[in-house]
């Protein structure tokens, strides 16, 4: 969500010691995802006072099935970033789908779309990441 | 392979297919799965998933942070609460289902409890009563206790004797038929309240043969129609009419015994 370790870090600790005060005064709201939601905002949050990127036109590719071999090239911080820096909501739901631990609509709720927006969002963003792996890395034959 | 023609909102959800199969949550995204199938496009998209999920999972997290996650799920079941049960549509169906055989079980179980030897020859008799008109009986205008001479002589019938309680009343017409299990019923019509008379052979024991008594008078309704009645050496007499058992009780001496 933030692209930065130690902001995360920070998020991180904030959140957890904000939900243990509530839970010390018993405040603690019973839907199941409360928790998430407050550090999706945080993050969101803190990520307003950092310098925007502009907005621009990204290139879209089909997915290819020589993606995974691109992939495996890539550093775990380069991927960090670059859904990072994807405009909001499709950051979140980029983050939320790609860290494997929701279904689908654990993630509407999450982050509050619809079934339509998710689906647009995900697609758009594997389109714009293959443009931008096409852009920085040779293809490999997938075998 | 193309992708196969798929509803917008099947699009929309194979989009957002699982990576891992287990999240599977409903049958609307298994079936968008299973649709999609075997095409390049969603073949591609399922490696391409499972690649960055794969590199996601590969981000390193400060050892700090990670020992929270160390030992525990980052979100925790959901309760499989009561409500949540019951509002299961299987769930739901199954107790529909309980529920009406339950009542069925407890009608039939109801309906036992008046049962009595010769009850369902007189409920049978009781829709022949609704339905016989006066113009199919011999005109007999007498009391009807003097009828068992006629059935005696007539017919052959022993013991189709009408009770005392019924004994003056003054008869239209009588018959004697069988019914569907070759028995020898007598039907008497009497001028009181459209009612009539039945005299049926009492059911008897498959095995010995003997008459099966029960006490006094026994109440069986069918169709609208009440009828009471009694046994008496292995003859059955029932008094019918059309009602309810008020209507018949205040003709009954002990009403039920």
């Amino acid at each position: 969500m933030l692209g930065d370790a130690r902001k995360a870090q920070e998020i991180f600790q904030t959140t957890l010691r904000e939900a243990a005060l509530r839970a010390a005064h018993g405040e603690l709201p019973k839907e199941p995802f409360w928790l998430f939601r407050d550090a999706r905002w945080r993050c969101l949050e803190a990520s307003e006072t950092d310098l925007q990127a502009e907005p621009l036109d990204i290139d879209e590719r089909d997915v290819v099935s020589e993606a995974p071999s691109q992939i495996e090239q890539l550093e775990p911080a380069q991927l960090a970033i670059w859904i990072s820096s994807a405009p909001d909501p499709q950051r979140t739901a980029l983050a939320l789908f790609y860290l494997d631990e929701f279904d689908y609509r654990e993630i509407l709720d999450l982050a509050e779309l619809k079934l339509s927006e998710l689906s647009r969002l995900l697609a758009m963003g594997r389109r714009q990441f293959q443009a931008w792996l096409d852009a920085m890395l040779p293809k490999t034959p997938n075998v | 392979m193309n992708m196969p023609r798929l509803s917008r909102r099947q699009r929309a959800l194979a989009n957002c297919a699982p990576i891992t199969a287990q999240r599977m949550p409903d049958r609307s995204m298994r079936s968008a799965v299973s649709r999609a199938g075997d095409s390049t496009e969603f073949v591609n998209q399922q490696s391409f998933d499972r690649a960055v999920a794969a590199l996601v999972h590969a981000i390193p997290i400060p050892p700090e942070t990670a020992e929270w996650f160390s030992t525990k799920d980052l979100v925790s079941p959901s309760k499989w609460t009561w409500k949540k049960t019951v509002r299961n549509p299987a769930v739901l169906a199954i107790g529909i289902a309980l529920v009406v055989i339950a009542g069925v079980l407890v009608f039939q179980f109801i309906g036992r409890l008046n049962d009595f030897p010769g009850s369902s020859t007189a409920r049978k008799l009781l829709t022949i009563a609704g339905s016989t008109r006066s113009v199919l009986l011999d005109p007999v205008s007498a009391d009807a206790g003097t009828l068992s001479d006629l059935f005696f002589m007539k017919h052959g019938l022993e013991h189709y004797d009408v009770p005392d309680e019924f004994a003056d009343f003054r008869t239209i017409g009588c018959r004697v038929f069988e019914d569907d299990q070759s028995q020898r019923i007598a039907q008497i019509w009497v001028a009181e309240k459209r009612m009539q008379f039945f005299l049926f052979p009492a059911e008897r024991n498959v095995k010995t043969g003997a008459a099966l008594s029960f006490p006094g008078w026994q109440y069986v309704q069918q169709e609208g129609w009440v009828g009471a009645v009694t046994e008496h050496d292995g003859v059955c007499f029932m008094a019918a009419l059309p009602g309810r058992e008020r209507d018949l009780a205040p003709y009954i001496p002990n009403t039920k015994q």
